[in-house]
């Protein structure tokens, strides 16, 4: 998506699981949803 | 309700706003009361936030800290630099930005939660950073002119908005050639159904 928006470069950082031990760890981990950082840069 | 487009949802903008808000206002006005997200210290640190930085931030700055990355886990900002911030929350990296940047740089924060400006300007103000500017606005229009910023930074943003690729376009618009995002978001590694992405309360939390 990034990429379609015009960006380039673009890197990501490790994953964490940010939302253990919390209320909406049982839908996060459903969906195996982890946090990440994005670099991009604009041409 | 159908999926239109490449990240695009189709449930309602306006709705979905204004639930978010109303979380979001929670979170600046009783950080204590649980979330479904972690927030605060233990989250900061969670993320890689420095401990030495985090403790040079007004604690209610820090209290109402909520975001899935570090915009910093690339690097320092360079001093001059002027930022944006998109859903800056109670401030916590508009603040570690503007001392970054310094008095010579500028951080333009914008958040959509009032309750949020207000932590985010009593903040700016407590640590006297009179180069940070907090205005109301949305990830999708934001209230800055084109081609302004060296960098974009944001925290936990764009995974709440329903239109994704005008969320980049915005950002795009208000950085210079050459300028970069620095942003934390979510990744979903499992599809979600259709009436998982209809649910507002999902979405918000």
């Amino acid at each position: 998506m990034l990429e379609l928006t015009g960006f380039s470069e673009v890197v990501l950082s490790n994953e964490i699981d940010v939302f253990s031990g919390s209320k909406h760890e049982s839908d996060a981990a459903e969906f195996e949803t982890r946090g990440v950082t994005v670099f991009a840069r604009h041409p | 309700m159908a999926q239109s487009a490449i990240g695009v949802s189709t449930v309602d903008r306006d709705q979905l706003r204004a639930q978010i808000s109303e979380k979001y206002r929670d979170v600046a006005m009783d950080p204590e009361m649980g979330f479904h997200f972690h927030n605060g210290r233990p989250l900061a640190r969670m993320l890689g936030y420095a401990g030495e930085v985090v403790e040079t931030l007004p604690w209610g700055t820090v209290e109402s800290f909520a975001g899935t990355g570090n915009p910093f886990l690339f690097g320092e900002l360079a001093v001059g630099e002027t930022v944006v911030d998109v859903g800056c929350g109670a401030g916590f990296d508009s603040l570690i930005a503007a001392r970054q940047v310094g008095a010579d740089g500028q951080v333009i924060a914008v958040d959509m939660t009032a309750g949020m400006r207000d932590k985010a300007a009593a903040g700016a103000q407590a640590m006297g950073f009179g180069h940070v500017e907090v205005r109301d606005g949305f990830a999708e229009s934001l209230p800055v002119s084109d081609a302004v910023a060296d960098v974009v930074i944001s925290n936990g943003v764009g995974n709440l908005c329903p239109d994704k690729p005008a969320v980049f376009r915005e950002m795009a618009r208000v950085l210079k050639p050459g300028g970069r995002i620095q942003i934390g978001d979510i990744l979903v590694h499992k599809p979600v159904p259709q009436d998982a992405r209809d649910d507002i309360d999902l979405w918000s939390g």
